[in-house]
């Protein structure tokens, strides 16, 4: 169970939020004006990379606030948390901290336990 | 030969009990645990095993154990206990586990005479064919042969969670961690040690290895270590606990047996559940002894050496006078001197290592108290009747020699115990000096002392734990540990040994708990798995609840020779918690039965259990499902006679499950014109509207009503079920996307308790209640409400009808709601006026061709397939889902649409669920697949039109009207021929409706 630093209660345990997916990706302004391929861009898909990941939070059983993290998904580390109106934070920001358990590749599970 | 009583032991009490094992009843120690009283008993037979139901003993004594388990009769039936760690008492009831009908005598051996068909792959091969095997032979069978323990009774579970924050925990009470917590007395850490004994110490209770630290025999100086630390402000000591898991953000589950050695007391909590959050752990939890294959590894009788040691220290008793003992590594000599100490001698000590590297002082020791000795020798097997009996020795000439002995204990050396650490998702390494895998890169804050660091030299310890400590600015703390057997730590490879004599029932095992042999793993790799993590599940080899504590390393050591590998090439499975088995019970804490999830009841709830109600559960909420007029009316009557007497003069149902939602704000107007799909800006106030919400993919998410107060007050009513969704999905949008938007969102579900009275007589029933109010149909027409003062609170009441009849819908302060609802059935008296519950309100909206968010629908359905067009803001610019309407394919007109289904033969009924086809009669043996068109779903007795009413989604069925189509049931081939209709049967025109 990891620890969520809510922007505005502090550090609580995991089991209080709920994940909203994807981060910065924006309802588009004027929907009619798009495509059926552009609107289902925006409604069906969203990245999952393994590494370091923009995305949604919200304190379900907190102060039911949503706002924004950054974390590394191949470690659930939290890079960074901030509110939904602080700017987006530059990814060079981030590269320095990364830290995998075995220096695991880009893809897979990395379920090695064995240094390499 | 029997076991032997060691007075000296000093943390077994001499205080006799009773036990019972089997029926039969035996004295023990207070103090014992299960093994060890069936030990000094002299029973070594303990339970057969999983797969070929061969006679099994006590192998160590620990958590480790992969035999030795055993059922509780009393504490609620408890199954699959290990024997090794389970505490006795006065009176506990022990029953030996996976024979039948006997321990001595059980059948399912005959699995072992069978075992060709039991090899590895078993479960995938076996199962395959011919037909009809499964069901008459191989699952009686294996049911009746396989698994291991009966499941508990049903019990309560009195266990409790309790959390944790500190500074450090340190994993284990031990040389180890007790240096470490010394040297954190009084400092400003808040310390948790966990310890899984209920003593302290580790290896210096154990075993005899350790003489004495600073002068003091071993004994004093935990004794004095306990009391210092008891003495400090800052570290806490948990006994009986065992640390299980251990997640990420330093975050650790721990299970304390509080009925440790004791009788369980039904009325206090018997486990805890510890979660414990730290900023260092520190992993001082020691080392496990792994065994060595060779033929009848298996046979009772046959226990690791350190075990034996720990019976003889740690418990008090020595199994046997004069064991065999083989080893391959430095540390076993110890055994002997235990041995000694207590004036037994072993038949033989069997030395794999090279002359040269074994111990002058092991060999001078040997010679002098007279052990006949075989260096660079090895046990080829042993043999015996459920026993060891005779154990046989390939000697440095290669030649077999044999003794009689009644035991053998075998060490094949020790695995730093890295479970908690790989948990962890630290790197482990190879180290070749202990062949084994040692911690090397942690991940967490985590830090490894002493034997799980891989490090058995008792000379270097104080000088590790200094130099991994010094990051706390603690002190060093140099103690003089003084030991009674060479502290350099040697060893040579050895993982199976070479088998000589065959027989049929003769097998070497690398997994005692899954009966997996070392032939299983060589067949594994020869049918192409040599990979670890397919041949762990190929041959189910470390999958035991034991997780292969003792084998799993030499698994890995015998697949790396037959690959011509490393074994770090190799690699180990997944290390995954917990470590332990832990009970179900002490996991789910309090939260079972009515605890399990919150039950919600309307403030009418009593009334409804006085008049009958059987209730349903809907999400949390607890609702009359259906009110039974007396105790011979079934629930099809009960419904048939509610749903005939609303329409003939009133019916009335509790609605305060329904979801509220009160919205307000400057901008609550262009808010709600976001968030629903109807258009509420022409919409006038004190006016209501059915609404639509739907998700951005277009699919319908909820429906309710929405009464506009003005444009800057509304009230949403969401489905029952729906609420926290819908309220959720509100606070997002508002969040997120419109920020901008000043409104304020509030829940009002239990504020307002609602029910809904509806029938051609609910205005005069009504109007006698509220008679300040004007129910005139032109005063207060359908879909309009009032707003009004009730005895000081506020109430509402709108016109709204679910059944398709004349109602109203009351929302009112729960503390007047009783009040009111049986005023409501004084005035209703005379026109008969009958409570209903779920069932008929279902049955009555499905006459009226009304759909059910979840029934109708499932995420799948769009307004369009509903035929609700009419409720879309077309003019609107924008709502959530709208632009997706028009997308290619929710646009598509031959979706499946909501349709009306009759049976044609007026008798007969059509289930929910069952699909729509073109076809009269199914085949007896579908060979091209048959055109699926749709499925039913509702389906109701329609009392008012005496036949069978069913909605259906149909494709394309808005074209399919009268149409003669079928419809399968769960009986046979013949489907029942309907025709497809409108969904709406009864008032088509809303003559009822808007009267
Ligand atoms: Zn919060």
């Amino acid at each position: 169970m990891i620890l969520i630093n809510c922007p505005y209660c502090g550090e609580r345990e995991q089991s209080e939020f709920s994940n909203g997916g994807e981060a910065h990706v924006a309802r588009p302004k004027n929907p009619e004006a798009l495509s059926d391929k552009d609107w289902g861009q925006y409604v069906f898909y969203r990245s999952n990379p393994k590494g370091i990941f923009y995305e949604r939070w919200v304190h379900t059983h907190g102060c039911r606030k949503w706002f924004n993290a950054v974390r590394d998904t191949s470690t659930d580390t939290f890079l960074k948390i901030y509110r939904l109106d602080d700017n987006r934070p530059d990814i060079s920001e981030f590269k320095s901290t990364l830290k995998s358990p075995s220096g695991e590749p880009s893809v897979g599970s990395g379920n090695f336990a064995v240094k390499k | 030969m029997s076991a032997i009583n060691n007075k000296n032991c000093k943390y077994i009490s001499q205080k006799e009990i009773k036990i019972t094992f089997d029926g039969k009843s035996y004295s023990a120690l207070d103090g014992d645990t299960v093994a060890s009283a069936l030990l000094r008993n002299n029973i070594r037979l303990i339970g057969r095993s999983f797969k070929y139901h061969r006679p099994r003993g006590i192998y160590t004594c620990g958590i480790e154990e992969p035999n030795a388990l055993v059922q509780i009769l009393n504490e609620h039936n408890e199954p699959n206990t290990r024997a090794t760690i389970k505490r006795t008492y006065d009176g506990i009831n022990i029953s030996s586990q996976n024979r039948w009908p006997s321990l001595a005598f059980d059948i399912g051996s005959i699995n072992n005479i069978l075992s060709p068909i039991f090899s590895a792959g078993f479960y995938y091969k076996t199962f395959m064919g011919p037909k009809g095997f499964w069901k008459k032979i191989y699952e009686p069978l294996i049911r009746r042969t396989a698994g291991l323990g009966k499941p508990p009774k049903n019990f309560r579970s009195k266990s409790i969670h309790q959390n944790h924050n500190v500074d450090i925990l340190i994993v284990g009470g031990g040389l180890s961690g007790l240096i470490a917590a010394r040297k954190l007395i009084d400092t400003n850490n808040e310390v948790l040690i966990i310890e899984q004994d209920c003593f302290l110490g580790g290896i210096l209770k154990n075993s005899n290895k350790v003489k004495s630290i600073d002068g003091k025999n071993v004994f004093e100086w935990v004794n004095e270590t306990e009391k210092l630390i008891l003495g400090s402000k800052n570290i806490k000591i948990l006994k009986n606990t065992l640390v299980t898991t251990y997640n990420f953000t330093n975050h650790l589950i721990a299970l304390e047996d509080k009925f440790a050695g004791k009788k369980i007391d039904t009325n206090k909590s018997e486990l805890t559940l510890h979660k414990i959050r730290t900023t260092h752990t520190i992993l001082a939890n020691g080392h496990i002894e792994r065994f060595i294959s060779f033929r009848n590894n298996d046979l009772p009788g046959v226990m690791l050496a350190s075990s034996f040691e720990k019976y003889i220290e740690r418990y008090g008793v020595a199994p046997d006078e004069k064991p065999v003992i083989f080893s391959n590594n430095s540390s076993t000599i110890s055994l002997v001197k235990s041995l000694i100490n207590l004036g037994c001698k072993p038949s033989a000590y069997i030395d794999s290592r090279n002359k040269n590297d074994i111990e002058d002082e092991t060999k001078d020791y040997l010679l002098k108290n007279n052990i006949p000795f075989y260096p660079e020798s090895e046990v080829e097997g042993c043999e015996g009747n459920k026993k060891v009996e005779k154990v046989y020795i390939r000697g440095s000439n290669k030649e077999i020699s044999s003794i009689n002995t009644s035991m053998l204990c075998p060490s094949g050396g020790f695995n730093p115990d890295i479970h908690l650490f790989t948990q962890s998702k630290g790197l482990v390494k190879w180290d070749d000096k202990i062949i084994s895998f040692k911690p090397d890169t942690a991940f967490q804050n985590t830090i490894t002392l002493g034997s799980v660091s891989g490090n058995y030299e008792f000379k270097n310890l104080c000088n590790e734990i200094n130099k991994k400590l010094s990051f706390l600015k603690v002190n060093d703390l140099n103690l003089d540990i003084e030991t009674n057997i060479r502290d350099d730590f040697s060893i040579s490879e050895l993982w199976e040994t070479k088998t000589n004599k065959m027989s049929k029932w003769s097998k070497s095992f690398i997994d005692l708990h899954n009966d997996v042999t070392t032939k299983d793993l060589k067949q594994a790799i020869n049918e192409g798995y040599d990979r670890i993590e397919h041949l762990k599940r190929y041959t189910t080899n470390s999958m035991g609840t034991d997780q292969g504590k003792i084998s799993s390393i030499n698994s890995l050591g015998i697949v790396s020779k037959i690959l011509n590998k490393k074994i770090e090439e190799v690699g180990t499975t997944t290390y995954r918690p917990p470590y332990a088995p832990l009970s179900f019970g002490a996991i789910a804490g309090r939260s079972t039965y009515e605890y399990y999830d919150p039950e919600r009841k309307t403030p009418i709830h009593n009334w409804h259990i006085k008049n009958n109600a059987v209730f349903e559960d809907v999400g949390q909420w607890k609702r009359p499902w259906y009110f039974k007029k007396d105790e011979s009316e079934s629930m099809h009557q009960a419904v048939q006679r509610e749903s005939k007497q609303t329409r003939q003069t009133a019916g009335i149902i509790d609605g305060s499950t329904l979801g509220k939602i009160e919205i307000k704000g400057k901008d609550a107007l262009e808010f709600m014109n976001l968030m629903y799909t109807n258009a509420f800006t022409k919409m006038k106030p004190m006016t209501s509207r059915y609404a639509l919400m739907l998700g951005e993919d277009g699919m319908i998410m909820d429906d309710g009503i929405v009464c506009k107060i003005n444009d800057k007050h509304f009230i949403a009513t969401t489905t029952s079920s729906g609420a926290p969704k819908v309220l959720s999905h509100m606070e997002e949008f508002l969040q997120t996307e419109w920020p901008h938007l000043q409104v304020f969102l509030n829940s009002i579900t239990e504020q307002f308790t609602t029910f809904n009275i509806s029938g051609p007589k609910a205005r005069e029933i009504i109007s006698k209640v509220f008679t300040d109010i004007d129910f005139n149909n032109e005063k207060f027409p359908f879909m309009t409400f009032k707003t009004f003062d009730y005895k000081n609170t506020q109430a509402r009441i709108m016109r709204a009808s679910f059944t398709g009849e004349l109602g109203y819908e009351i929302y009112i302060s729960p503390k007047h709601a009783l009040e009111l609802w049986e005023q409501l059935f004084n005035y209703g008296k005379e026109f008969n006026l009958v409570p209903y519950g779920t069932e008929t309100m279902h049955l009555l909206r499905a006459e009226k061709g009304y759909v059910v968010i979840g029934q109708e629908t499932d995420g799948t359905v769009t307004p369009l397939d509903l035929n609700f067009n009419w409720m879309i803001g077309k003019k609107k610019k924008d709502f959530i889902g709208k632009r997706s309407l028009t997308r290619s394919d929710t646009a598509r007109e031959d979706r499946k649409q909501l349709v009306g289904v009759v049976p044609i033969d007026k008798s007969l009924f059509i289930e929910e669920g069952q699909h729509i086809v073109e076809c009269e009669n199914l085949p007896n043996k579908i060979k091209t697949p048959i055109e699926y068109l749709g499925h039913i779903s509702s389906s109701y007795h329609s009392p008012n039109l005496n036949h069978c009413i069913s909605m259906a989604m149909i494709k394309n069925g808005n074209k399919l009207k009268g149409k003669k189509l079928f419809v399968s049931t769960s009986k046979g081939t013949k489907n029942i021929p309907v025709e497809v209709v409108s969904p709406v049967f009864i008032d088509p025109e809303n003559k009822r409706l808007v009267s």
